[in-house]
């Protein structure tokens, strides 16, 4: 019994050493650990992009079922689209490059309600979710420059030959989600000749419209988008007649502790965009639903 | 003073109005006509009639309205039946057909427990009498109920009148959807849905005094 006490203690000791000698060794010193000793990316002691890269993930807030632009696969619970690799474009600019950028990555789900709140309560350090910039929101949080551009569409059946503009609307019954800005478009892009039927939810407008109960559907063409992609059996019609140009949101630095962020993602935006990335993720995500290409943002 | 934004958007507030009256005033038509014979079946004698009855009740009573209507506009197409050809007449329709099949389910428990109220003596005299069954009813047992079932059937009628504002979901332009549309353009939200409370108010304080009215005048004393 005695002997095997003994064992035991020498046995603890010995541990105890070993761990005091790693964590000795392993102590980095501040101004080192942002080198390129680990492959990661060297930056500015005093900025956020820094404390994110000390803490090791950031938080990216974004929706769930926002196609093209963000869905979570229910089933894998991998999350993919447009936003989400832009996110992992600026989770690569500031961890290095990595064979899963995820592991860098929090998604904190959220939705157009929310998603002021959850960067002004430091729940989300970015929102990726077609976040249109307005004069409104810039009061309460800053944006970044423009990543996406887009606009208001139509969508109709694909064998309609009759509305190829907003002007052919008038007479006609346009659906649009109630109280939106969308409604409100429409409206005067033909000074009040549409019909409108307005419902819930861009889903309910997709029903009525393929059941003949509506002869349109006017919205942000992203939202189209996803409309097309539940039923290829309708087409994206007419130009713009309204512009929303979409941007990534940050909480305002208050008392400097969101120092630098926003010029951070406005470069790695730059980089994103000469570099040739935007084009190919355009490629690669939105291609296959709007049929065009872009090389920019403005295009 | 509060709700003259209502002045300020006539086209949409006293439009939506007239919709919501048009719309409880059928449904309310409806609710009572297809509430009476869903009661007279459940009391009925003929055993398949009280199982269609109790069918109607439960399905009517505990699905959601607002389920129910976006079934009659953007469901019964599936099946193949439209209300109409022109879209805007059909969510009128549909509205107001949503109204009375859900309300009349309520209307059948009332109306069912007046009928039980009445008098066993009654209905055996006039039998014996010779009157059959449906003269029974017609002249003996309907009238008493209704007279009894007056003050419930006025809670439901009101409830009607606020629960048009549902078929605002479905595309008709009522007051609540005024409401909405006169919100998200001017961003003035208290002043635009204190409007539509104090018009929806227009409605139900003289449809509670009218029923209070009638009650009085037909109290059933015993």
């Amino acid at each position: 019994m005695r002997g095997l006490t003994r064992a035991f203690a020498l046995g603890l000791a010995l541990a105890f050493i070993a761990a005091a000698c790693t964590v000795g060794t392993t102590t980095p010193s501040p101004t080192v650990a942002a080198s390129a000793t680990s492959g990661r990316p060297k930056l500015e002691l005093s900025t956020y992009q820094y404390a994110l890269q000390t803490k090791g993930k950031i938080r990216i807030g974004t929706q769930e079922d926002n196609t093209p632009f963000s869905v979570k696969n229910p089933a894998t619970g991998k999350w993919d689209g447009f936003d989400v690799a832009v996110g992992r474009e600026i989770a690569k600019a500031i961890f290095g490059e990595s064979d899963d950028p995820d592991k860098y990555i929090e998604y904190v789900p959220v939705t157009s309600a929310t998603r002021i709140p959850s960067l002004t309560d430091n729940k989300a350090d970015v929102i990726i979710k077609t976040f249109t910039i307005n004069e409104d929101r810039k009061k309460q949080i800053d944006f970044s420059d423009v990543y996406f551009k887009t606009g208001q569409r139509i969508l109709v059946k694909k064998d309609n030959t009759t509305i190829k503009e907003a002007a052919d609307l008038a007479g006609k019954t346009v659906c649009a989600q109630r109280g939106s800005t969308s409604e409100q478009n429409i409206s005067s892009a033909t000074n009040g000749a549409a019909r409108p039927l307005l419902l819930d939810s861009y889903p309910a407008c997709l029903l009525a419209l393929q059941q003949g109960q509506a002869d349109a559907v006017s919205t942000d063409e992203t939202i189209l988008f996803g409309l097309v992609k539940q039923d290829p059996n309708t087409k994206i019609v007419g130009k713009y007649f309204s512009t929303e140009p979409y941007g990534i949101g940050i909480k305002k630095s208050v008392n400097g502790d969101r120092t630098g962020f926003v010029d951070f993602i406005n470069r790695t935006q730059i980089v994103m965009i000469t570099g040739g990335t935007w084009a190919k993720l355009y490629e690669q995500y939105i291609t296959p639903v709007s049929g065009d290409k872009k090389r920019t943002p403005d295009d | 003073m509060p709700g003259e934004i209502a002045f300020e958007f006539p086209e949409l507030f006293f439009t939506g109005l007239w919709l919501t009256i048009q719309i409880s005033v059928l449904g309310l038509v409806g609710a009572i006509v297809i509430g009476t014979f869903v009661a007279l079946a459940r009391v009925s004698p003929l055993v398949p009639l009280r199982w269609i009855g109790g069918a109607y009740v439960e399905f009517f009573r505990n699905t959601p309205l607002i389920v129910q209507l976006f079934f009659l506009f953007l469901g019964l197409p599936f099946l193949g039946f439209r209300f109409s050809t022109d879209t805007f007449e059909s969510i009128f329709r549909a509205a107001a057909t949503g109204m009375a099949l859900y309300h009349g389910a309520y209307v059948a428990e009332v109306v069912r427990g007046g009928l039980l109220g009445v008098d066993r003596g009654q209905i055996e005299a006039a039998r014996s009498l010779g009157l059959s069954y449906v003269q029974m009813l017609q002249h003996v047992q309907l009238p008493q109920t209704f007279r009894s079932v007056i003050p419930p059937l006025g809670n439901i009628g009101i409830a009607l009148v606020k629960n048009t504002s549902l078929a605002s979901t479905i595309g008709v332009a009522e007051l609540l959807y005024a409401a909405e549309i006169v919100e998200s353009r001017t961003f003035r939200t208290y002043e635009a849905f204190i409007a539509a409370t104090m018009l929806y108010l227009l409605l139900t304080i003289p449809l509670g005094i009218a029923v209070n009215a009638l009650e009085r005048r037909m109290l059933v004393v015993r």
